[in-house]
């Protein structure tokens, strides 16, 4: 068996009194999606942000191709090779493409100065490469539909050497069509097979479509893991629902 | 199925449209308009020898510091005390030129009164800048405080030191002070030895009439200059840019935002110590009222200049037209007899309200209407 390239071990994460996270397992391998689910206030914001170098664990160890690691901030996340695409995809809309996709990590040549002809080869070459051909990389992103952001900033996030691609609700603002684009740029992704996705959603038709392994959080704790094969459709939607039994919740819905 | 894609719902514009689509587009023709009817109101006054040196002085001022205002405005803030900040870095200039260097360092020469001042007024602006960042306060209220403040302490410095809240006649520097020279001479005097030479610029006994622009024309042409490049050449650039749109996601791709915010709190210090030193130099005179109201100025030039009112976006050139268009207009008074001088502010007003619903306009069409 092959090892996990990222592998969080007994992670704890407490805002003052209040317990996000209470000792989180979780390993990713390369070439798979990792499809991390649960209700809203699970703690799946606090884990990914955690992962991300945003937040510092209480307790608990991460381990990067099985060396225990420590980030102080996103920097050392994303030189660590963890790519993080935000919800809101951290873009800036009055930006163009090519602007956005090398937003803080620019290309210099001397005085500080752009090398914007190679920055545009590059932005345009790499959104060709996960599925959309971009005509204009001077666009302003504000232009670009919600599916083409997350190509973007996916894009972006796999340039720069993301090594463990995190996507968070990568679907949940998208109408259908769009959400399947984001799916098939998953599955291009996990394809190259270098590359550790984590997907939370709330949808498990997504997750089913796509993902090799589960997590289910609920309160901050792992209720339940497995493989795709291993765990049946039932189960999948109980643990989505925190584990409460979907019987339950039909009951109680019909009740009313 | 169709095989079209997201990319073919975007039509390619032609070249004139990407041009008015441009932040400097709404600007450049409120110019020119303003150029021509100023040219034929004054009957070409505004534009003989001296009228145009007189009109490039005063846009000079606004440009200077309208850059260092919109350059922080793209950046996602306001500096409301550059006006201040100009009667305080004048007064330190003028006060140490007549009453020495402060702590009994001695004789001041327009040098070390020069950077001492530039020394104080970028750490007032680096201390603005790290409140602002550090509280997360709104720059308005904060840079409202220090408007406040430096012109109380201006005026306060003024009355117990010398006793009164201005100084004249101090002695002409200009010959024996290079720095006093480049500040407040003049430059570009081969345009009016070409004019001379040609036939114009002569006075009514026959002579040369005016030597040459004002220094400040050159000092705004650099900041002018190295603003554009800076904002639209280089990696800082573009983190002035990813600050004012959305400093969150900025901060997410590793854009060192409080560093950018605090570094153009310093430049519109810089840019308003420049506007005092000119005219310390120039006209070797001080007053604490110097600078009143220049704050609102730079910042209704730089919204006319296409800047965004909620950042991410504007031009310095955009900035560069808005400030001839200020100025000129400013001046008009003095070229044309019949016009009352506060039509300056009525048409202040009305062009700034024009500009930001064209502003609004320009930002709904990039973002695609949002």
């Amino acid at each position: 068996m092959t090892e996990p390239y990222l592998r969080v071990e007994n992670l704890v994460k407490k805002f003052g009194p209040f317990m996000a996270l209470n000792g989180v397992n979780l390993e990713v391998y390369p070439g798979e999606v990792h499809a991390l689910l649960g209700d809203n206030g699970a703690g799946k914001s606090t884990l990914i942000k955690t992962l991300a170098g945003v937040h510092q664990p209480t307790s608990g160890q991460l381990y990067i191709e099985g060396k225990p690691v420590n980030f102080r901030s996103p920097r050392d996340a994303s030189d660590a090779g963890i790519g993080t695409v935000y919800q809101d995809l951290a873009v800036n809309q009055l930006m163009s493409v090519t602007r956005n996709f090398f937003m803080g990590r620019e290309l210099k040549g001397p005085l500080g100065t752009l090398r914007m002809a190679e920055m545009d080869k590059i932005a345009h070459d790499e959104m060709l490469k996960i599925g959309i051909d971009f005509s204009d990389p001077t666009q302003a992103v504000g232009t670009m539909s919600g599916g083409q952001r997350q190509t973007l900033a996916i894009a972006r996030a796999i340039y720069f050497g993301a090594k463990v691609l995190i996507l968070d609700e990568p679907t949940s603002a998208l109408g259908q069509k769009q959400q399947m684009e984001v799916l098939k740029t998953i599955k291009r992704v996990r394809k190259r097979g270098d590359i550790a996705i984590i997907f939370i959603t709330h949808n498990e038709i997504h997750s089913q479509l796509v993902a090799d392994r589960y997590t289910f959080l609920a309160l901050g704790q792992v209720i339940g893991a497995g493989k795709a094969g291993e765990l049946s459709h039932d189960e999948i939607r109980r643990l989505m629902a925190g584990g409460a039994e979907m019987k339950d919740l039909e009951g109680e819905l019909a009740a009313i | 199925m169709s095989d079209r894609s997201e990319a073919d719902r975007l039509t390619q514009e032609t070249t004139f449209m990407r041009l008015v689509r441009r932040p400097e587009a709404g600007a450049f023709i409120v110019m020119l308009v303003v150029v021509t009817a100023i040219t034929f109101a004054s009957d070409f006054k505004a534009f003989n020898a001296l009228g145009l040196k007189n009109n490039i002085a005063i846009i000079s001022q606004f440009g200077i510091i309208a850059t260092g205002a919109a350059m922080l405005m793209i950046a996602g803030e306001f500096d409301l005390s550059i006006g201040s900040m100009i009667g305080f870095a004048g007064m330190s200039m003028a006060m140490m030129l007549k009453w020495g260097l402060p702590f009994g360092l001695g004789e001041a020469t327009p040098l070390t009164a020069f950077v001492l001042t530039m020394c104080m007024t970028l750490f007032i602006g680096w201390m603005i800048g790290t409140i602002v960042v550090r509280s997360g306060l709104s720059s308005f209220i904060v840079t409202l405080a220090f408007l406040f403040f430096l012109r109380g302490l201006t005026e306060v410095c003024f009355r117990l030191i010398n006793q009164s809240t201005q100084i004249s006649g101090l002695p002409d520097f200009k010959e024996e002070s290079w720095v006093a020279w480049i500040l407040g001479g003049e430059v570009f005097g081969w345009v009016y030895d070409l004019w001379f030479q040609l036939g114009g610029n002569i006075n009514r006994r026959g002579e040369q009439w005016v030597d040459g622009f004002d220094a400040r024309f050159l000092w705004w042409i650099v900041v002018a200059f190295c603003a554009w490049f800076v904002l639209s050449r280089t990696q800082i650039g573009n983190w002035i840019y990813a600050t004012g749109d959305n400093k969150d996601s900025a901060r997410a791709n590793g854009v060192p935002v409080n560093k950018v915010k605090i570094g153009l709190f310093m430049f519109t210090a810089f840019c308003a110590t420049m506007f005092a030193a000119c005219q310390v130099y120039d006209t070797n005179t001080a007053d604490a009222a110097k600078g009143n109201l220049m704050e609102l100025n730079a910042i209704a030039i730089a919204v006319v200049g296409g800047t965004l009112m909620t950042g991410g976006f504007g031009s310095v050139i955009g900035v560069a037209f808005g400030a001839v268009t200020f100025g000129l207009v400013a001046n008009a008074v003095f070229y044309i007899p019949w016009l009352d001088g506060s039509f300056y502010r009525v048409f202040v007003g009305l062009v700034l309200l024009a500009a930001v619903f064209a502003n609004e306009r320009i930002r709904k069409r990039i973002t695609g209407g949002i």
